[in-house]
Formats: C-alpha cells, structure tokens, sequence
C-alpha cells in the first residue's frame, strides 16, 4: 500500500510539472502530504498526493478522518509527525530529527480554498460580498471584475445583492465555491459539497466542478461517502477508513471490483458471501464456488484451488430478479428464493431474496417492482452472470468471519 | 372602529385562565412603573427653575463630568473587556471557569460596597495605597476614582453580553475565512465583530446605563465634589437639598438620555436584525 502510493505520488508530480509548466511556470499545482495527525485517541496516517487538474476523492464512513485530512491540508489541524506540501512548497514539515527545521505556514498563507459541508457562508455580507471576502483591494475595478466573473461563471447572476439566507440550496453552494475559488487557490479542498442537495442538482453541480476544475487546472481534494459522487467525480479515488488509507486507484478499480472485504462494504458490495472453491474450469476461465447446497459460478482466479475458503461479492444492482429461471439467458447463476423485504432505496428499491437460507439483495426499478408484482412472500428467481461475482480477498477480516463449512 | 386591545390568536392554551390576571397586572404594572416617570416630566414643567436649572453651572457641569467620565469608562471596557471576553467564550481551562464565575459579582454586589472595596484597594490606607502613593497617585476623590467606579460597575454587563456574542460565532466561519487568505486579526475584525455585534452593542449600552447612573460606589470612593467628581446622579442628591429645579432638570435630562440610548440601540438592532429570517 505505502509502495504503490509513494509512486503514484511521484508520477502525478512529474505530470503536474508539465501541465503547468506550459501556463506558468512559476507556479507548481500539486499539493502532497505524509503526515500523522493524533487526535485524542484517534490517529489519521494521511498520505496522498493529487496534481494539477486532477480530483482526488477521499472515500470512507464518517469517522473515517477525511474532514480531518482535508483540515490538515489547510492548515486548521496541526499534524504531529511528517510534511505537507502546498504547491511544491512545504507548509508543514515536523521538526524531526534528519527531515530539517519545522516548517509551520498558518491557514491564511497556504492559497488554498476550502468549502465546508454547511458551507458557512457569512451570514452578515451578500452574495457579492462573500465572493470577494478573500480578496484584497475589494474596491479595485479589477476586483470587480474578478467577482463578477465568477458570479457569471456559477451561474449566480442577479443574485448579487442578495443575502445568503435567501439562497437556496445549490446556489449557496455556489456562491461558497466561487468564493474559495475567488483567490485563485493552488488547492481546493470540498467536504462532502453537495450532501445536502437533490439528485439532480448534485449530477448538475458535479458536472459544472469537473469542467471547471479542467479549465482552471486546480487541484482538488474532495471528501464524500457517496459512491456515485466519487465514481462521477473522482480521478483517484483513496478509501479511508478508521484514520488510514485501505485502497487506492482509479475510481472503477476501487469502487467496482474492490478487492478487500473491508473495502468492499465501505464501498457497498451488499452481497459478500463465504464459501470454498469446488470446481475449476479453465477453458471457460471459470470456476464452481459452493457453501452448504448453493453453488455459483465465478471468474477463475489464480493461486487458489478446490477446497479453498473465498468471499465471493455481488453488486445488488447486477442481480436480476425474474418471475422464472430465464432458460435463454446467458447468465451462469439462477437461484430460486422468496422475497423477504422490501425497501426504498433511492433511486429504487432493495429487494431482499431468501434462497434457501442465504439472503441475497437486489435492487430493483420502481417499475420493475410494480411489473413483477414483487411482494414479500411471493417467490422468484435471483439470476446473475459469473463476471458479476468477484473475489474478495478478505484477509483483513478472516478472523471475524470464517466460511460456514 | 374600537380599539382592540388583545389580538386572539397565538395567545396559547394557559392565558385564557389568567387573562383577567393578566390584564390587572398589566394595568398596575404600567401604572406603577410610568406614574412615577409622568410625575417627574409634568412636576418639572411646572416647576420654577426648570428651565435655568438646565443652562445652570452646577447641571452643566455634572453633565460634563458624567458625559467625559462615562465616555472614558466604556472605552476602557471595550478595550479590555473585548479579548478577555473572547477568551473566556473561546477557552476552556479550570482557571477561566472559576474567573468566569466571579465575572458578573459586581452586578449583584451592592455598589456602595463596590465603593468601599475600592477604597479599601485603591484608598491611601489601601492594599495598593502605600505603593501608589509612593509613584505619586492619589486616587480617592479624583476624576479618576469616578472612571474606576463606573469601570467596576458597569464591565461586566459588556464582557458577559460579549461573551455570549462571541461564543454564538462559530468558529467554523473564522476557520473558513483564515483559508481565504484573511489573517486571525482581519477574520476578528471582518468577521467575528460584525457577528457578535447586536451582543457587543446591547452590553455596551447597558454598561453605558450602568456608568451613567452610578451613585454609591462613586460617593463612597470618588467623593462628591463639584466639577471633579460630581456626577448627574450625585448632583441631583446635592441639588435637591437647594435646588429642586435644578434637581428635576438634571433627573429630566438623565432620563432622556437613557430613553435616547434605548432608542438608539433597538434602531442598530433592528437595522442589524432585519436581514434575518
């Protein structure tokens, strides 16, 4: 894990570098930090690093430490060990032995920008006002300018004399990115920006930060627990959980196939199942995994043979419920079961499918549920491909759950 | 159209029970408070000297005195009384709590022993008395002892309304303003002041109505001397055993002062309040 990041950290310096070596040479976009930050008895090892342009999604429960991680960033938490730098400039460094004198840059000179969850826009200034509160020379026609631009650009026209309480949701949120933005920061930090607005003005907001982001080439790092936020959003996506970084990647990797077990239900693989390898296939490039008198077929992996313990995880939305066994379908796994629970979760519903003894949970379109008659008690069959099921190296967690058999 | 005294909604569930209660002690609680204050304004139009008492050396003096001495007192305050203030809303030691819980003493302490105390500190036998004396301070019965007085008196109902004030401003919009490249110093003055600033403005014109009306730490310590250390009140007690005119003209403009401070402050209130939802 500390390899992998250590490279990574390395090679998105080097592509820093050059993305902004040709707009400004002086100015090195990139931000990376190592750093320990105890907290009474919590303790967050931070180590990431994210370039120009690039949007580093720090993912995890809530607890995790990322709004700490983000407040180390800025300078608002005071680490205990190791160095962050801003820029290519350290703002923080430890005093420590070999690593040199301490380095302390308090939040006002770090040029970052950062945008609560609750966004804390001041109450007692405008719209206008709060844009242009970072910046110097508030009367200048320049500055002027600059706060009329950013007004343009996110969309808050009109609004300028208004007061914040008079905003709603997504233009707050607006106006609190166009005010960190007003600075020109070498760094954003965004805590969780758009948790509290609707669907579709969050996939509006999204889209507008991505393009925004590309055009200014700032980077970005941005904490959320939504996975659709940090599929839709994030470049790198780093899972945080209980003060440390448990994977790290592209989002796809890490999101879709996560590899551990942990990760994967801090990721919401809702079906993790323990079982043992019974057959191998090779020529199809599958293999038999059964518990008890279930079996289902999963992508061959490597290294492990019959008898073997496996968690096998299944995403609810790659599960299809049907009324039969579908006998035309190319799906591999069909398990009968009877509905147990319904739930509503948005923008469906969790259906729960007790197969003879394992509960599997799908989800489901509204219409689906009401096409299919879908009901507690009533039977159906859960049907899901082999290239639906991934392995999930559960070494983590081995000792809190051993396999049924 | 008759005038309607109540408006019926919104008067909840208990009024109905205590309504006749509540409109007799309505009556006796205006009567009782506003007859006195009706009485001082029609006896002082009748009464002879009124008008001279106001342009008289003795009002015109004390007036001074109390305006100068008062205006004195509330900038200490303010100057002091704002950081410690902001510590003791921001911080949390064992120290500060018990600090915190003799802050608001000298409202409840009777001034005339407030007065006493700062004799006892400050008087030529004094605590500090020998010491000042040596640095060549008298301060009993000075201009001095009075800004000493009305400061004893009157800090505390600033510093605890400005505590409130400063522990309402969360301290998540100082961390955001740091982060917008505004020093800890501009995020006070840009940020914090404006905040808290119907709690600042409300304990300052309390303590400024504490300062102005003080009476017996002001006799007891500064004495009652005209010119130097007699203030409104004390020139009112001095007047009324001559003068009862230029008693009334003195009591006359105290309370339009005050009533004119009151006013002052519920217009920056509201003009401060009014964006609020």
């Amino acid at each position: 894990m500390n390899n992998q990041s250590v490279n990574s950290q390395s090679v998105n310096n080097r592509t820093a570098n050059q993305q902004t070596g040709s707009a400004d040479p002086g100015a090195v976009m990139s931000a990376a930090a190592r750093c320990r930050v105890d907290i009474g008895r919590f303790r967050l090892d931070l180590s990431l690093s994210v370039s120009a342009g690039e949007i580093l999604v720090l993912f995890g429960p809530s607890g995790a430490g990322k709004t700490t991680a983000l407040r180390a960033m800025a300078g608002l938490v005071r680490p205990d060990a190791g160095i962050i730098s801003i820029g290519g400039r350290p703002v923080f460094r430890a005093g420590d032995g070999a690593a040199g004198r301490p380095v302390w840059t308090p939040p006002h000179r770090r040029g970052i920008g950062y945008v609560t969850q609750h966004n804390h826009l001041f109450p007692h200034l405008t719209v206008a006002g709060n844009i242009a509160y970072g910046l110097k020379d508030r009367r200048r026609p320049a500055t002027r300018q600059r706060v009329a631009d950013l007004i343009g650009s996110l969309r808050l026209d009109g609004l300028e004399s208004r007061r914040v309480w008079e905003l709603s949701g997504g233009q707050q949120q607006r106006t609190a990115l166009a005010r960190a933005l007003a600075p020109s920061p070498s760094l954003l930090l965004l805590d969780e920006p758009f948790a509290s607005l609707d669907m579709e003005l969050r996939q509006q907001l999204a889209a507008e930060l991505r393009a925004m982001v590309s055009r200014l080439q700032t980077p970005v790092i941005l904490v959320t627990h939504s996975r659709e936020e940090a599929l839709a959003l994030g470049d790198t996506v780093q899972v945080i959980d209980q003060g440390r970084t448990v994977a790290s990647g592209p989002p796809l990797s890490v999101l879709e196939q996560p590899g551990q077990g942990r990760v994967a239900r801090l990721v919401g693989v809702e079906n993790q199942l323990q079982m043992r390898v019974a057959t191998r296939w090779p020529q199809d490039g599958t293999m038999v995994c059964r518990t008890g008198e279930h079996s289902l077929e999963t992508p061959l992996a490597d290294g492990l043979s019959a008898g073997d313990p496996v968690t096998v995880g299944i995403r609810a939305s790659d599960i299809i419920l049907a009324a039969g066994p579908l006998p035309q379908s190319s799906a591999r796994n069909t398990w009968p079961g009877i509905v147990t629970g319904v739930q509503l979760r948005p923008p469906g519903y969790q259906v729960a499918l007790d197969c003879n003894g394992i509960t599997l949970r799908c989800h489901i379109t509204g219409t689906s549920l009401e096409a299919l008659g879908v009901a507690p008690g009533r039977s159906f069959w859960a049907i899901f491909k082999a290239s639906s099921c991934f392995l999930l190296n559960d070494i983590a967690d081995a000792a809190g759950q051993s396999p049924p058999l | 159209m008759p005038i309607r005294w109540f408006r019926q909604r919104d008067s909840g569930p208990t009024l109905g029970l205590l309504a006749p209660a509540g409109l007799a002690a309505t009556v006796i609680y205006v009567l009782f408070i506003g007859l006195p204050i009706v009485a001082l304004l029609v006896r002082a139009g009748q009464q002879d000297g009124f008008v001279a008492g106001l342009t008289g050396p003795l009002v015109l003096q004390a007036l001074r005195l109390s305006l100068i001495t008062s205006a004195i007192s509330m900038i200490i305050v303010v100057l002091i009384g704002t950081p410690f203030a902001l510590l003791l809303a921001r911080r949390n030691s064992p120290a500060l709590r018990i600090i915190d819980a003799f802050v608001e003493l000298p409202i409840v302490l009777p001034p005339v022993v407030a007065g006493v105390a700062m004799l006892m500190a400050f008087g030529r036998s004094g605590l500090l008395g020998p010491a000042l004396s040596s640095a060549g301070i008298s301060l009993p019965f000075t201009t001095g002892a009075v800004v000493l007085a009305q400061i004893f008196v009157a800090a505390p109902f600033y510093v605890r309304a400005a505590r409130i004030g400063f522990a309402g401003v969360d301290v998540s919009y100082e961390d955001v303003s740091q982060t917008l490249g505004v020093s800890p110093w501009a995020t006070f003055r840009r940020l914090t002041i404006p905040l808290a600033w119907p709690s600042l403005l409300t304990g300052l014109t309390l303590a400024w109505a504490r300062a102005i009306s003080e009476f017996g730490a002001t006799i007891m310590f500064a004495g009652n001397l005209t010119g130097r250390t007699q203030t409104m009140p004390l020139a009112i007690m001095t007047a009324l055993e001559s003068s009862l005119g230029a008693a009334l003209a003195l009591s006359v403009l105290l309370l339009a002062m005050s009533a004119l401070a009151l006013a002052l402050l519920s217009a920056a209130l509201g003009r401060a309040a009014k964006p609020a939802p």
